[in-house]
């Protein structure tokens, strides 16, 4: 009767989900709401954290060494594009998601106007972009201008924060790419998959997927002058039902813990 | 505890109902023709419409033969092949994207040869979205038109060879016009299941605007940006699926 038990578990998941009308997380020991002045105590209870895909290694990093710290709590991550995770929130008035950490300011700044984020949001990171190429430059890509050579460029969606940051970087540079030569990835993750797990020529990420794709690509700077700076805002939402929880993560990521794990990862410190 | 079944019955309803009026409810009625004449909606639903009638005439075309194959030659291995066939219905499409990726891209086993003999390369292309849509619809083809095959009864068949038919006009005049109904059953299943290929789209064909840009991909990237296209786009896939089906049960299923 094996078959029957685990057909059970589907059916529970549906029915919670009907029920429950979909997503309302479990309001446990959120007893824990003294105000974080002191910055020993431990937090308990679990927080899921909606972050920006350019974030997924560094943050899964922290999460782990704030577990470390505080064994009675625990973090998941819900990764993607700051875009559709901002919309995300913002239609379920950010029930189930206790913290938002975005790659552009625009999309906190949208949440903070729908009333749905507590406090003021804190900056803390930043990062800039980068092309990257297929192993060893086959295609001797040396500048933004040579893009416009590549039969397939790798950019983020228009409406993704990469996508963005590289439009500006683009038109900064003066540099047309026709759109017949521009595959658009759902995220940053999505963009440099293209070139590591694609036929793409070439893509524009942050300096930070560079550092974490390794070998499986070959990285060209893009001058200062020409580069954008992501801002990369954290913040709680007002529907966290463990804000100290919430809080305590974030004082962790602006701890000089939190900051040198970021710096590993290619980050730059938010100031 | 009949009452039972029915309340968990109409659970289940519910589950599957409610989101589809949530998407129906959203539907900007007043401004969804424009929504939908704009030049993303319209590039996306024409490649869409190309695409998927491309998937559905490559599945027939091979499917059938595949088909026929795997209800009518008993050769050892068989119940493997026909596994590995239908493995699409149950794979995540990404990794059916991927897995074409490393047969077909640049680097790819067959792909490599495509390039270094004819120059062809295959990804990113209108045909990748064409091979992607098929690698996903063609098991729906296959099963169905297997299933046809298998329920028929063959002595229509033999009674036509002893009369002197050769097989060809047996497979034409007695064999197809059986199963038809499976097949045209198949084929709506199928070209239904290309129209809204996502996964495997993306990963090997990419989202390049007019050439690799269809509907469900049009929808995921323009949800953000403009939600109104997106789900004007959203609420005709369903329609078209809708359609398919109740075609299905009244004509062809005589369930209705």
């Amino acid at each position: 009767m094996r078959t029957t038990m685990r057909l059970w578990v589907p059916a529970v998941v549906i029915v919670g989900l009907v029920a429950a009308g979909c997503g309302s997380d479990s309001k446990s020991s959120s007893a824990n709401t003294a105000p974080t002045t002191t910055t020993v105590a431990k937090v308990t209870g679990s927080i899921k954290v909606s972050d920006a895909a350019s974030l997924t290694e560094a943050f899964a990093k922290i999460g782990s060494d704030f577990t470390r710290a505080n064994p009675n709590a625990s973090v998941t991550f819900n990764p993607g594009s700051s875009g559709t995770l901002a919309m995300q929130i913002q239609q379920t008035n950010g029930v189930g998601i206790d913290t938002f950490a975005s790659a552009d300011e625009d999309n906190m700044k949208k949440l903070v106007s729908a009333n749905v984020i507590d406090g003021q949001p804190v900056v803390f990171a930043k990062n800039k972009l980068v092309i990257v190429t297929k192993p060893g430059n086959p295609k001797h890509i040396k500048t933004l201008a040579d893009l416009a050579k590549a039969d397939i460029v790798s950019l983020c969606g228009l409406t993704v924060p990469c996508g963005q940051y590289a439009a500006q970087i683009l038109q900064t540079a003066g540099v047309a790419i026709p759109e017949t030569k521009v595959t658009r990835g759902v995220d940053v993750k999505g963009t440099l998959g293209a070139v590591t797990t694609g036929d793409a020529d070439a893509a524009i990420v942050y300096v930070t997927d560079a550092k974490t794709a390794g070998a499986a690509v070959t990285a060209v700077m893009i001058p200062d002058a020409q580069n954008a700076i992501a801002t990369y805002p954290i913040a709680t939402l007002t529907s966290s039902a463990n804000q100290a929880t919430s809080r305590a993560f974030i004082d962790y990521v602006m701890s000089p813990a939190g900051q040198a794990t970021l710096k590993s990862f290619g980050f730059l410190p938010p100031s | 505890m009949p009452w039972l079944v029915v309340l968990v019955a109409l659970i289940g309803f519910a589950f599957i109902a409610i989101p589809l009026v949530g998407l129906v409810q959203q539907v900007p009625w007043g401004n969804l023709w424009t929504d939908l004449g704009t030049p993303e909606a319209t590039a996306a639903l024409r490649l869409s419409v190309i695409c998927s009638l491309w998937a559905t005439a490559l599945s027939v075309a091979f499917g059938v033969p595949l088909a026929w194959v795997l209800a009518r030659v008993s050769f050892p291995g068989r119940s493997i092949v026909r596994a590995l066939v239908l493995l699409p219905l149950v794979v995540p499409p990404v990794v059916g994207g991927v897995g074409l990726f490393y047969a077909f891209g640049l680097k790819g086993i067959v792909g490599q040869y495509l390039y270094d003999w004819f120059g062809i390369q295959v990804t990113y292309s209108t045909a990748a979205v064409v091979m992607a849509e098929t690698f996903v619809a063609m098991p729906f083809l296959v099963i169905t038109v297997e299933a046809a095959l298998r329920s028929m009864d063959r002595r229509y068949e033999d009674a036509a060879a002893t009369l002197g038919a050769r097989p060809l006009t047996v497979a034409r005049r007695v064999t197809l016009p059986m199963i038809l109904p499976g097949l045209i059953a198949g084929a709506a299943l199928a070209w239904a299941r290309a129209l809204g290929e996502f996964g495997a789209t993306i990963t090997f064909a990419g989202n390049i605007q007019g050439r690799t840009q269809t509907t469900p991909l049009a929808v995921y990237l323009l949800l953000q940006s403009k939600p109104d296209i997106a789900i004007g786009l959203s609420v005709v896939l369903l329609a078209v699926c809708v359609a398919v089906l109740a075609l299905l049960r009244e004509r062809w299923l005589g369930v209705g």
